[in-house]
């Protein structure tokens, strides 16, 4: 499915989708990526979507979307709009169904020739110690109600319980938790679906790397966050599980039900939504926030078993090795947030679904050890080629209500991908590149082959070249554990 | 063919065909079980029935697909047969199938969700199109 509809060039990094593109639309969609990318944004369905988002209800500014955009459900992944709180909806679709699907970064003292020649073993005790792939499950007891502590309290309740440091959560958006959750708006059958998995990766594009930092490009930006040149790092990928996914899933039924008794018309039945202010939409933002405080609880954990794993690879505490969390963000969430639009304040539920909150200095949302700087913004981009660490401009706060990307960004379907590579040959080219990778499932390996994904490079240079983020350091991995 | 792959950039969208709309449910199950292990494998030594409520076909495959995609997070539980009866807003299926063991079934993907995207229920010529969340 292709899109061949009007994109007008309005600079060398934005594209416009004008509101008279379809009926319904309400405002333009602006879609940020270089002219180079434009024949493959084309080749599928996305663009489309980023235009049916400007259909809904209470949109505010534009219907926007980053460079790692593709085809996905309702809304395109790396779609961003923002809905007035009042005026607006909430649409679970614009959120994803893993709901805060995030990153993770975690800073060591340690330099890459110390974990080098001990990456297989490391690899291999990681992979021992934090439950991964299809149906995996974590090994957490829970009685009676004391699962909804996990939904209340987040990384809170994860810290509370040993699972980590008090100032893991101060590098955390959100501080881990997100006030507005409550427990009762989330159905016993989504708690049945969490609690096996809590402290487990998952599989799919969830992974958890083992990288060092090969090149600084903002020195100040580095050293405030802890970076230098050679150190090595640590980051995971992965979200709320089936707690998240059974949220998601109850509440697309309420509200695709809630639009068909209300006659809200739109494009896709996917895009299903209500009011911020009617129950549906009070409710599932309460179990919304229920699932993202999941997914920090997960994060949380598998943090602690990271400690725990190189405490055991290298005998030493994880104190002296220097494993401090540099930051954690999500990219599948709605928040609701304060924006100047058009010189005016004003409260609007940004919906970000695969793209990255990326505050600026001195918004008070950014911890206070980052707030004169921003706060990092972590993009994986394939396990051959690694990650950026980004920081928000001020330009980002104006242009797409402090959001950024979110990764590379899928080019090649998965059934594709595993028509076109094999492992041994995706094993080999890594091994071309030193990295050691370890998965629990052959189709993870095809699937994530990086020549499935754009090229990062391309992606960054646009949400730099668009004045939207900086680069703070290229992070390059050495050995990757897949779900 | 009981289904076959359609090209999505990032998820998985299946169509499953059959002479009946019945069998297009029981083989649009089967495809969803087959995309997260090998299916052949499973044994079918368990029995279970599922029973769901909805307004349209629509709301009625989005329902039981969801169900299959719970019992198996949640109780472990994977089917590899299906028999379903299609009444007025509700069906009846009979699953049979075992306990899930990543070491015997082949793991390929875990499937987060059913999504209603392109969602189609095709009663003329009878067939099933979905996108699942992978």
């Amino acid at each position: 499915m292709a899109y061949n509809g009007p994109l007008e060039k309005v600079d060398d990094y934005r594209w416009r989708i004008p509101k008279s593109y379809k009926e319904g639309m309400r405002t333009d969609a602006i879609i940020f990526a270089s002219e180079d990318m434009i024949p493959s944004i084309r080749e599928d369905n996305a663009p489309e979507q980023a235009a049916n988002v400007a259909t809904l209800p209470g949109i505010v500014g534009s219907s926007l979307a980053m460079p790692d955009i593709h085809w996905g459900y309702g809304f395109p992944i790396g779609g961003v709009a923002a809905m007035d709180a009042d005026d607006g909806v909430i649409s679970p679709g614009g959120i994803g169904f893993d709901i805060n699907c995030g990153v993770r970064l975690i800073r060591t003292d340690m330099e890459l020739n110390d974990v080098r020649p001990h990456i297989k073993e490391l690899i291999n005790i990681l992979f021992k110690n934090v439950p991964a792939g299809v149906g995996s499950k974590g090994i957490m007891k829970f009685s009676g109600k004391s699962f909804d502590d996990v939904l209340q309290y987040g990384a809170e309740w994860a810290v509370e319980s040993g699972y980590g440091w008090e100032e893991d959560l101060l590098t955390t958006e959100e501080g881990g938790r997100m006030k507005t959750a409550d427990p009762s708006k989330v159905s016993d059958r989504a708690k049945q679906r969490g609690i096996p998995q809590i402290g487990s990766l998952g599989s799919g594009n969830h992974f958890l790397e083992v990288d060092f930092v090969e090149e600084i490009f903002d020195e100040e930006a580095a050293k405030a966050f802890g970076l230098r040149e050679g150190q090595v790092t640590i980051m995971v990928h992965c979200g709320s599980r089936g707690a998240g996914h059974q949220i998601a899933t109850d509440y697309l039924r309420t509200m695709e039900r809630f639009v068909r008794k209300s006659g809200i018309e739109l494009p896709d039945r996917q895009l299903a939504c209500a009011p911020t202010r009617s129950k549906e939409g009070e409710d599932y933002f309460k179990a919304m926030s229920c699932g993202a405080n999941y997914a920090w609880a997960n994060r949380q954990v598998i943090l602690h078993w990271i400690r725990e794993s190189f405490e055991e690879q290298f005998r030493t505490d994880a104190e002296s090795l220097g494993l401090r969390q540099v930051y954690d963000v999500a990219h599948n969430i709605a928040k609701l947030e304060e924006h100047d639009v058009d010189g005016k304040r004003r409260k609007v539920y940004v919906h970000r679904k695969g793209a990255t909150r990326a505050f600026s200095k001195g918004r008070p949302e950014v911890p206070e050890q980052y707030r004169n700087i921003g706060h990092p913004v972590l993009v994986p981009g394939n396990m051959g080629i690694g990650s950026f660490v980004l920081v928000g401009e001020e330009q980002v706060m104006k242009d797409t209500f402090g959001s950024t990307c979110h990764g590379a960004g899928r080019m090649m379907s998965r059934s594709q991908a595993k028509r076109s590579f094999t492992v041994k040959g995706v094993r080999d080219e890594l091994g071309r590149r030193d990295i050691y990778l370890k998965s629990a499932t052959r189709d993870g390996i095809l699937e994530e082959a990086p020549e499935a994904y754009k090229n990062i490079d391309d992606v960054i240079s646009v949400v730099v070249g668009a004045g939207l983020s900086r680069k703070v350091a290229k992070l390059t991995p050495i050995g990757v554990m897949k779900g | 063919m009981r289904y076959e792959l359609l090209e999505h950039t990032a998820d998985l969208m299946i169509k499953a065909y059959g002479d009946t709309l019945e069998e297009c449910f029981e083989n649009v199950a089967f495809a969803m079980a087959d995309q997260i292990v090998d299916a052949s494998s499973i044994y079918l030594s368990k029995e279970e029935d599922i029973v769901i409520e909805g307004t349209d076909l629509e709301e009625l495959l989005y329902d039981f697909l969801s169900e299959i995609l719970f019992i198996f997070d949640a109780r472990g539980l994977i089917f590899g047969k299906f028999n379903i009866t299609l009444l007025q807003e509700r069906l009846e299926c009979r699953a049979w199938g075992e306990e899930f063991n990543p070491k015997k079934h082949s793991p390929k993907s875990d499937i987060k969700a059913v999504t209603y995207h392109e969602l189609q229920v095709n009663e003329d010529e009878p067939s099933i199109t979905v996108l699942f969340d992978v």
